[in-house]
C-alpha cells in the first residue's frame, strides 16, 4: 500500500483542495499537504533496503487482464532517488510560488499535485502500459501550467512542448504493443509487465535497419530522447522553460527531464542490449554535440532563464554519455548527475524567478552590480553556480567527474571532447555572473522600484536553504546517496546483456 | 415459401416497435390539439418513454433467439452492443434538442417523431441479416436524417446541408443497391450467412460478384465518410442543427459499422482475389486519417473541426475493420471496432453537447473566438470539454486512449504495422487541433461576456459524458471482456 499511497496522495490532496472555501487558505493548506507528503516519503528510507538489487515494496493487481496489463508498482535503487527528488520539490515549489502566482491560485496548486502524482507514477510503474499512462498524463498539468501562467509566448511554447513530447511517446506505444504480443508468442500469455519484457528474446541483426530490436529500440529512444532532450530534439526545451512560470520550470527541469533518462535506464538499455551497444556511438556523439552545442548557445543568450535552459541541454548531454558508456563510473555518475541537475538547475530557476519577481526583467544587460544591492541573493546564486559548473566540493563535481571517468575507460574521444563542456560551462555561467552581479550598476539595480529591496526575504531563504545544504552534502559525502543505488547499478551493469529483475517479497 | 412467425419474433423487434409506437404519440397529441405545439418537456418525455421501453425490450429479449423472421434479422452480440449505443445516443440527442435553439422550435414534436424513427431505421440496419433488409433500414435512417437536417426554419446552411446529404446519400444508396443486385445475380441470394459460405469462392471466380461486393463496400464507406467519400461530411455536419450533427456522427456511424463488421465477418476478403480490395482499404484508411486530421487543423468553426475529426476517426476505425476482415486472429480487430465506436460515441456526443450549449441563437456557428475564457465563466463545462477533447486525442487515462490502444493492437497483431504507425502520426496531428479549444478556453481572455443559458439537463449529460470517458477509461477491463465475448460468436 505504501507506494500506492505515495503516488495517489497528491491526487487526493488535489481533490480536497477543491473544497477549500477561501482562496487565501489554498497556499498554506497545499504547503501543509505537500510537506506532509514529503515527510511521508521519508519513510522510504526505513522501508527500502539498499542492499538488495531487486524490486521492493511491490504491489500488483490486475488492471486490464485482456492485454496482460497490471497495476504493478515497485521501487529499486534506480528509481529511489528520483522519487525522493520529486517528493522533495513539491513543497519547495509551493513555498517558492507564494507570491509569484497571483491568479487562479487553486487551479495552480491542483495542477502541481496532479503533476506530482503523474511523475511519481512514472518512476514507480513496473508495468509498461501503466508507465505509459503516467508518462503521458504528466503532460497535461504541465501543458496547462505553461499555458495558463506562462510568459508572453506561452501559447506557442506550450503547444510545441505538448506535441513534441506526445509525438515521441506515441511511437513508444506502438513498440509497447509489439512487445506485449511478443510475450504472447514467447511465453504463451499476454503480459505488459516489464519483468516479462526483460526475459524476451528480441532478435537483433547488426547493420540491418529492419530488424525487430533495432526498430523497437528506435521507437523507444525517440520517445525518451525527446523528453531528455537530446540534441537535435531539444528545440522544445528553451521555449517551454522560458515561457513557463518559475514553479513550472523547476518541475520541468528537475523532474520531467529525468523521465527521459530514467526511461533509457529502465527500458532502452536493459530491453535492447544489443541495439544499445550497437548504437552507443550515435548516442555518445549526440551527447557530446549536446554538451558543446548547449554550452555554446548558452553563452550567447541575453536572457538569464534562456541561458539556464540551454545549460540544461548541456548537462543532460553528460547524463546521456554517462549512461551509454556502460561503465560503472559512467552509469553511477549519470544517475548522480540526474539528481545534481535536478538540484542545481531547479535552484537556478528559482533564483531567476525570485529576481524576476522584483524587477520583471531577465535581461542580463539590465543588471550589473547586483552583489552590493542583494548580498544574500548573490551568495546563494554563487553557490548554485558553483554546483552547476562542477566546482569540487559541490555535487556537480562528483557527477561530472564520475561520468568523465567512466566514459574515458570506454571511449576516450567522447571523454576528451566533453571535458571541453566543463570549461565552456564555467565560461558561460561565470561570465553571466560577472555581468549580472559585478561591475557598474545596471539600470535595474540603479533605479530599484521594488518595495522591499532586491535581496531575498526569509521565505526565500527557507526555500533556498535545502538546496544549498544538499549541494554541499551531495558534494562532500556522495556515498550517503550513492549507497542507496549501488546494488541496483551493480546489478544493472553486471546483467546488462541479460537483464532481469526479481521481486523482493 | 412458407413463412412461420412466432410471437418471439415480435418480442425481438419490440425495441423498434415501441420506438415507433411512442414516436406517434407526440404527433397525435399535436394534431388533436389543433396543430399547436405542446409543452416541449412532455414531448421529450414521450420520446424518453419510447426509448426506455425499447431498452427494456432489448434487455429482456437478450439471448432469447439468434435470428428472427426466417433469419432475416439477427440478434447477436454486435446487434445488442450497437443497439444499446444507438438508444443511448438517441436519448442524448433528444435531451440536447430540447435545449437547443434550432431544434426546440414549433416543430419539436416532429423532431422527436423523426429522431425515434431514425433510431428504428438504425436498429433495423443493425439487425439486418439480409441485404434487402439492410437497404430498408439504411433508407429509413437516411430519409429521417434528411428531414431532420433541413428542419431548422431559419438556417440557410441547414437547407444546403440537407440537400447535399440527400443528393450524395441517394447516390451512395443507389450504388449500394446496384451492388446488392449484382450480388443477388451472381450468388443467387442476398442472405449474409449464404455469402459467408460462397463469398470467398465467388469473388475469385465471378467478376460480377466482385463488382457487387466493391459497390456494397463503397456505399457503406459513404455513410461513415471514408475518403474519398467524405467530402459531404464537413458541410453537412456544419449545416445541421448541432444535436442532429451529434446523432449523425455517432448513431449513424455505430449502425453502419455494425453492418460493416458483418460484411467483414463474411470472410469474403480472405480470397486471394480480394487482396487488392484489402490493399485499397488500407490506403483508404491511411488517406482518411490524413485528410481528416489535416483538414481539421485549419478550421475556425468548432463544428467543422469536429466534422473533420470524425472523418479521421472513421479512418482509425477502418484500421480495425481491416484487421477484422483478413481472417487469422481477427477477434481483436472486430471487438476493437465495437469498443472504439462505443468510446467515440461517448466523447463525440459530449463534445457536440458542449457546442449545443454554447449556441446562443439559431444560426450560431461556434468559433474559437466564442469559447475564449470559458474556463473562468463556466469552469465545469470547460473542464468537461477539455476531458472530452483529450479523450478524442487519445491521451491516457481516458477511454479514447484505450480505444486507440485496442485498435492499434489489432493492427499490430495482424501485421499492419504501417497502419498502426500512421494512426499514431494522425493522433499527433489531431492533438494539435484538439488542444486549440483548450488553449482558447483556459489561456485566452474572454472578449465579450457569453450570455450562456442554464441548461441543466444538457449540462448534466455533458458532465456525465466527461466522467464516463475517464471512468470507463480507467475501468475498461469489463468492457474489453464484454465486447470480446459478444463479438466472438460472429467471427
Amino acid at each position: 500500500m505504501f507506494l500506492t499511497l505515495l503516488i495517489f496522495l497528491p491526487t487526493v490532496f488535489a481533490i480536497l483542495l477543491g473544497f477549500v472555501p477561501r482562496e487565501r487558505w489554498v497556499r498554506p493548506v497545499s504547503l501543509a499537504f505537500a510537506t506532509g507528503h514529503f515527510l511521508f516519503s521519508l519513510l522510504l528510507f526505513k522501508h527500502f533496503d539498499p542492499a538488495k538489487a531487486s524490486l521492493q515494496l511491490v504491489e500488483k493487481t490486475p488492471w486490464v487482464p485482456t492485454f496482460g496489463i497490471n497495476y504493478f508498482v515497485g521501487i529499486d535503487g534506480i528509481s529511489f532517488w528520483l522519487v525522493m527528488l520529486t517528493c522533495f520539490l513539491t513543497p519547495i515549489v509551493f513555498l517558492a510560488s507564494w507570491t509569484s502566482i497571483a491568479n487562479r491560485v487553486k487551479s495552480f496548486h491542483v495542477c502541481i499535485f496532479l503533476l506530482t502524482t503523474a511523475m511519481l507514477g512514472t518512476f514507480l510503474s513496473i508495468d509498461a502500459i501503466l508507465f505509459y499512462v503516467f508518462f503521458e498524463a504528466s503532460l497535461i498539468p504541465m501543458y496547462l501550467m505553461i499555458g495558463m501562467w506562462g510568459g508572453s509566448r506561452r501559447l506557442y511554447a506550450t503547444m510545441k512542448f505538448f506535441i513534441y513530447t506526445f509525438f515521441g511517446s506515441l511511437f513508444m506505444l506502438v513498440a509497447l504493443i509489439t512487445l506485449i504480443f511478443m510475450t504472447q508468442e514467447q511465453f504463451g500469455q499476454l503480459s505488459a509487465n516489464l519483468l516479462d519484457f526483460y526475459k524476451l528474446n528480441i532478435p537483433f541483426v547488426a547493420n540491418q535497419f529492419f530488424s525487430t530490436q533495432t526498430l523497437l529500440f528506435i521507437c523507444f529512444s525517440l520517445a525518451f530522447a525527446i523528453k531528455v532532450p537530446m540534441f537535435p530534439f531539444h528545440t522544445w526545451l528553451p521555449d517551454a522553460h522560458v515561457e513557463a512560470p518559475t514553479p513550472g520550470s523547476v518541475m520541468l527541469a528537475a523532474v520531467m527531464l529525468k523521465m527521459g533518462t530514467y526511461g533509457f535506464m529502465r527500458f532502452v538499455i536493459p530491453l535492447f542490449p544489443a541495439a544499445s551497444e550497437y548504437f552507443a556511438p550515435v548516442f555518445l556523439v549526440l551527447g557530446v554535440i549536446g554538451i558543446i552545442y548547449g554550452a555554446l548557445v548558452a553563452m550567447v543568450q541575453t536572457d538569464i532563464k534562456k541561458l539556464v535552459a540551454y545549460s540544461s541541454v548541456s548537462h543532460m548531454g553528460y547524463v546521456m554519455i554517462g549512461l551509454f558508456s556502460f561503465s560503472l563510473y559512467g552509469v553511477t555518475g549519470g544517475l548522480y548527475q540526474m539528481l545534481n541537475h535536478g538540484i542545481s538547475t531547479g535552484a537556478l530557476f528559482l533564483l531567476v524567478g525570485m529576481i524576476y519577481e522584483r524587477t520583471h526583467s531577465r535581461e542580463i544587460k539590465q543588471y550589473g552590480g547586483l552583489a552590493s544591492a542583494a548580498p544574500l541573493y548573490t551568495i546563494a546564486f554563487l553557490i548554485v553556480t558553483f554546483s552547476s559548473i562542477a566546482v569540487p566540493g559541490t555535487n556537480g563535481f562528483i557527477g561530472e567527474f564520475l561520468i568523465l571517468l567512466g566514459t574515458f575507460t570506454t571511449s576516450k574521444w567522447a571523454a576528451c571532447l566533453s571535458v571541453s563542456g566543463v570549461i565552456l560551462g564555467a565560461v558561460y555561467m561565470l561570465w553571466m555572473v560577472k555581468r549580472v552581479f559585478f561591475g557598474p550598476n545596471g539600470p535595474l539595480v540603479e533605479h530599484d522600484h521594488s518595495k522591499h529591496g532586491l535581496d531575498i526575504n526569509i521565505r526565500e531563504m527557507v526555500v533556498l536553504a535545502p538546496f544549498i545544504i544538499l549541494i554541499f552534502w551531495m558534494g562532500l559525502f556522495p556515498n550517503d546517496f550513492l549507497d542507496w543505488s549501488k546494488a541496483s547499478i551493480d546489478h544493472f551493469l553486471e546483467h546488462r546483456t541479460n537483464y532481469e529483475l526479481s521481486i523482493d517479497r | 415459401m412458407q413463412l412461420s412467425l412466432g410471437w418471439i419474433d415480435f418480442l425481438l423487434i419490440g425495441p423498434a416497435l415501441s420506438l415507433f409506437a411512442f414516436s406517434i404519440v407526440p404527433l397525435a397529441v399535436k394534431v388533436l390539439r389543433g396543430n399547436v405545439e405542446q409543452n416541449s418537456f412532455a414531448t421529450l418525455c414521450y420520446g424518453y418513454m419510447g426509448i426506455i421501453s425499447a431498452a427494456g425490450f432489448l434487455i429482456a429479449t437478450a439471448g432469447l433467439k439468434q435470428t428472427a423472421f426466417e433469419n432475416a434479422l439477427v440478434f447477436d452480440g454486435i446487434s445488442s452492443i450497437a443497439g444499446i449505443i444507438v438508444l443511448l445516443m438517441t436519448t442524448i440527442t433528444l435531451t440536447y434538442a430540447r435545449d437547443n435553439y434550432s431544434t426546440n422550435t414549433r416543430q419539436f414534436s416532429e423532431f422527436v417523431f423523426l429522431t425515434l424513427n431514425c433510431a428504428v431505421g438504425m436498429l433495423t440496419f443493425i439487425w439486418s441479416n439480409d441485404l434487402i433488409i439492410t437497404f430498408v433500414g439504411l433508407e429509413l435512417m437516411s430519409l429521417c436524417l434528411y428531414v431532420l437536417i433541413a428542419m431548422s426554419s431559419e438556417d440557410k446552411f441547414s437547407k444546403e446541408a440537407a440537400f447535399k446529404y440527400f443528393v450524395l446519400g441517394s447516390f451512395a444508396s443507389a450504388i449500394m443497391l446496384y451492388g446488392i443486385s449484382f450480388i443477388y445475380g451472381s450468388a443467387g441470394s442476398t442472405f449474409l450467412p449464404d455469402l459467408k459460405n460462397v463469398g470467398a469462392s465467388l469473388i475469385s471466380t465471378n467478376r460480377l460478384f466482385l463488382m457487387g461486393f466493391v459497390m456494397l463496400v463503397v456505399g457503406t464507406c459513404f455513410k461513415i465518410s471514408i475518403f474519398p467519400f467524405h467530402a459531404w461530411a464537413p458541410d453537412v455536419y456544419q449545416g445541421s442543427p448541432t444535436p442532429v450533427t451529434g446523432f449523425m456522427a455517432t448513431g449513424v456511424k455505430a449502425a453502419t459499422l455494425a453492418f460493416f463488421l458483418r460484411i467483414m465477418a463474411s470472410q469474403t476478403l480472405l480470397a486471394e482475389r480480394a487482396w487488392p480490395i484489402v490493399d485499397v482499404l488500407q490506403w483508404l484508411a491511411a488517406l482518411t486519417i490524413l485528410v481528416g486530421n489535416v483538414g481539421a487543423v485549419r478550421q475556425t468553426s468548432l463544428k467543422r473541426m469536429l466534422a473533420y475529426s470524425s472523418v479521421a476517426h472513421s479512418g482509425y476505425l477502418m484500421i480495425g475493420l481491416i484487421a477484422a476482415g483478413v481472417g487469422g486472429e481477427n477477434l481483436v480487430g472486430a471487438s476493437g471496432v465495437m469498443f472504439y465506436i462505443f468510446a467515440y460515441a461517448l466523447m463525440t456526443m459530449g463534445a457536440f453537447g458542449v457546442l449545443s450549449l454554447l449556441e446562443t441563437h439559431e444560426d450560431h456557428d461556434v468559433t474559437f473566438d466564442d469559447i475564449r475564457g470559458l474556463a473562468s465563466d463556466r469552469p465545469i463545462v470547460a473542464l468537461a470539454m477539455t476531458v472530452l477533447l483529450l479523450s478524442l486525442g487519445g491521451v491516457p487515462p481516458t477511454i479514447g486512449f484505450f480505444g486507440k490502444f485496442f485498435l492499434f493492437s489489432a493492427a499490430v497483431k495482424q501485421g499492419f504495422w504501417w497502419l498502426a504507425l500512421w494512426g499514431v502520426i494522425g493522433s499527433v496531428i489531431s492533438v494539435y487541433y484538439y488542444l486549440r479549444p483548450v488553449v482558447a478556453m483556459y489561456m485566452q481572455e474572454s472578449v465579450a461576456d457569453q450570455p450562456m443559458m442554464d441548461r441543466p439537463m444538457s449540462q448534466f449529460v455533458v458532465v456525465l459524458m466527461a466522467v464516463l470517458v475517464v471512468g470507463f477509461g480507467i475501468f475498461s477491463e469489463p468492457f474489453f471482456q464484454m465486447f470480446i465475448q459478444s463479438v466472438a460468436p460472429v467471427f
